[in-house]
This record gives structure tokens, C-alpha cells and sequence, in this order.
């Protein structure tokens, strides 16, 4: 599956979005395993099939995206919801309006109470993690969920210039 | 996930009980892979009962599938009243209950709440602890992804950027 992951970055999500395989430890699939054993092992799922659904991912991820802009104007209307997983230090230095700091008792919550099918939008610094926090949500049976293209440092760039922009070091 | 699973996993998961930590509990268990951090956590406090010390409630905390949550609900309400012995006897199918039979893949979500029990009631070391395999090294999954940070070392420092720079 290393090679799989290096091959095809996606992978992984892919992987969850249509199987549910490799979201948490629980469906976790061990690095050493081949794509056909990990199959086998789950319910015996068409390896060629699997295949296909991975090469597709690349596209689907495109469209896991959502521009600042965009993501503003559903904030605007009230029709979004918006999660931060950024570490506690980063939220406490600069976060936006309205989102919730992810946390285990927020992810439980998540998971039990909130509707799947409104906008629910995630977001991290510069949009990389969110992408696996996408996919993760999407897997868990979130029909409509984004990732913050650029993250929160595109946002302060390209709809509140109030918020302060950061590195990390 | 079958959608008959399916739908008695979100009937569990829309009332889901016992979930969160226990203050003054009498027993902790903690399952997880080394680099996930804590997957499942079960809180455990006793009570006399006849002379015989059973399980007065259970608690959890659980990072993953909602299967495995749906399963700590139902298997925490179950232990209730019965003493340790007794609920490390009950098998990960058994704890899943009501859930009925889980499919193959989702069988490692009931084996989960199995070992937290296990953790939580079974001193380490002792036979019911059972063996401790490290099992073979696993891929990060999407969760550690987006919810270990600060794993790979230090953690970084904040700087602002100066506006214009």
C-alpha cells in the first residue's frame, strides 16, 4: 500500500469516500499489504474495480474544494457550517468567524447530531489536511462537505484581509 | 455498510449514551494504534451489589467509525450490573448487540470496545489482558491526518507576516 499511497497520493481518501477503508485505526490498512490483500480482507472487494475508483480520485478531490469567496457567501446566508483543525495555539492566534474548533467532543457531536446533508466546510492553514478531513467526513456519510481551497491563509487574502497571516516555524 | 446496519448503527448513534469522561471512575482502559493517539477510551465505576462488586456505569470516548461509537453506546449500557469477570466473558459480537451481525469489515469496530473493556478491566499482563500484539506497522489513516498536529516533534511556532510582505 506504500507504493499505492506514493503512486497515487488520493489514494487514501478514495479509499474511504467508496470503501471506508483507512479512515481510523479501526479500518486501518498496514503499509505492507498489498491492494489485492487489502481487498480480500474486505469483503472481497473487485481489485479492479478498486483500481479504477483510485485513478478517478484525482478529480474528485478537485471537487472537494471550495474557493474563499464562495465558502464567504454561504457563511453570509447562514447555510454552512465551518470546522477548524488547526492546532489550539493557531485558532487562538487567528480564526474565522463563526467556525468551531475541532475537537474529539466536537468530532462526536459531529458524528451523531449534525445533518448530512447541509455545507459543512473544513478548514486548516494553507488547505492540506482539510482535504483528508474532507474526505473523512465524506466517508462518514457527509453528502456536501468542502475543504477551504488555501485555507485560512487564502481567506485572510481574499475575503478579510483583517485576519493576520502566519508561518509556522 | 448494508443499509439494514446501517440504519440500527444511525439509530444508535442519533441517542448515543454514556459518551465522555468520568471523573473518579475506578477502572480506565485505552485502545488504540501507538501513532494514532487514543482511539477508544472506556471509563469504569464499581459499586457493591449482594457483596459482589459489579459494574455501576460505563463511559466512553472514541476517535473513528461510527460503528465502533454505536457499538461503545450499546456495549456500555450491557456491562451494566454485571461484575468484571463477567464482562470480560462477552465477545466483541455479543457487545455489539441489538447492532446484530456486524459484516466482515466492520468486525474490527466491535473487537475494539472488545480490548478497551478488556484494558480498562484486565491488569496488564494477566491472561484475560490477553496477548499484547503490536501487529504489523499501519498506514496513518485519515483521522491522524487531521487530528495529530503535533506528532511529528516540536511543535511549530506561530509568526505572523507582516501585511504587504
Amino acid at each position: 500500500m506504500r507504493e499505492v499511497l506514493e503512486a497515487y497520493p488520493g489514494a487514501q481518501r478514495a479509499l474511504f469516500r467508496g470503501y471506508h477503508i483507512g479512515g481510523c485505526s479501526s479500518c486501518a490498512f498496514h503499509s505492507e499489504e498489498t491492494l489485492d490483500q487489502l481487498c480480500l480482507r474486505n469483503d472481497n472487494l473487485d481489485v479492479e474495480q478498486v483500481i479504477a475508483h483510485i485513478v478517478r480520485s484525482h478529480d474528485e478531490d478537485q471537487q472537494l474544494l471550495i474557493a474563499p469567496a464562495e465558502l464567504a457567501g454561504s457563511m453570509k446566508r447562514g447555510d454552512a457550517r465551518l470546522v477548524d483543525i488547526r492546532t489550539r495555539e493557531e485558532w487562538e492566534a487567528a480564526r474565522i468567524e463563526g467556525a468551531r474548533f475541532f475537537t474529539q467532543e466536537l468530532l462526536q457531536e459531529m458524528l451523531s447530531k449534525w445533518p448530512r446533508g447541509e455545507l459543512l466546510a473544513i478548514y486548516d492553514h494553507q488547505g492540506t489536511k482539510s482535504q483528508d478531513a474532507a474526505a473523512y467526513f465524506q466517508g462518514q456519510g457527509f453528502q456536501n462537505v468542502k475543504s477551504l481551497r488555501g485555507g485560512i491563509d487564502a481567506w485572510s487574502q481574499e475575503v478579510d484581509p483583517k485576519i493576520p497571516r502566519y508561518r509556522l516555524e | 455498510m448494508d443499509s439494514e446496519l446501517e440504519k440500527r448503527v444511525a439509530e444508535a448513534m442519533s441517542n448515543p449514551r454514556n459518551m465522555g469522561e468520568m471523573a473518579g471512575a475506578d477502572a480506565v482502559g485505552t485502545v488504540g494504534s501507538p501513532g494514532c493517539g487514543d482511539m477508544l477510551r472506556m471509563w469504569i465505576k464499581f459499586r457493591e451489589d449482594a457483596g459482589k462488586k459489579v459494574i455501576d456505569r460505563a463511559t466512553f470516548q472514541a476517535f473513528g467509525c461510527e460503528t465502533a461509537i454505536a457499538v461503545a453506546s450499546l456495549a456500555t449500557e450491557m456491562i451494566r450490573g454485571k461484575t468484571a469477570e463477567e464482562a470480560l466473558g462477552l465477545s466483541g459480537e455479543q457487545l455489539a448487540g441489538e447492532l446484530g451481525p456486524l459484516p466482515p469489515m466492520k468486525i474490527h469496530c466491535a473487537q475494539l470496545v472488545e480490548g478497551a473493556l478488556r484494558s480498562a478491566l484486565a491488569p496488564a499482563g494477566t491472561e484475560a489482558a490477553g496477548p499484547v500484539a503490536p501487529g504489523p506497522e499501519q498506514a496513518e489513516s485519515l483521522l491522524d491526518k487531521f487530528t495529530q498536529p503535533g506528532s511529528q516533534g516540536a511543535k511549530p511556532r506561530i509568526v505572523f507576516v507582516k501585511p504587504g510582505s
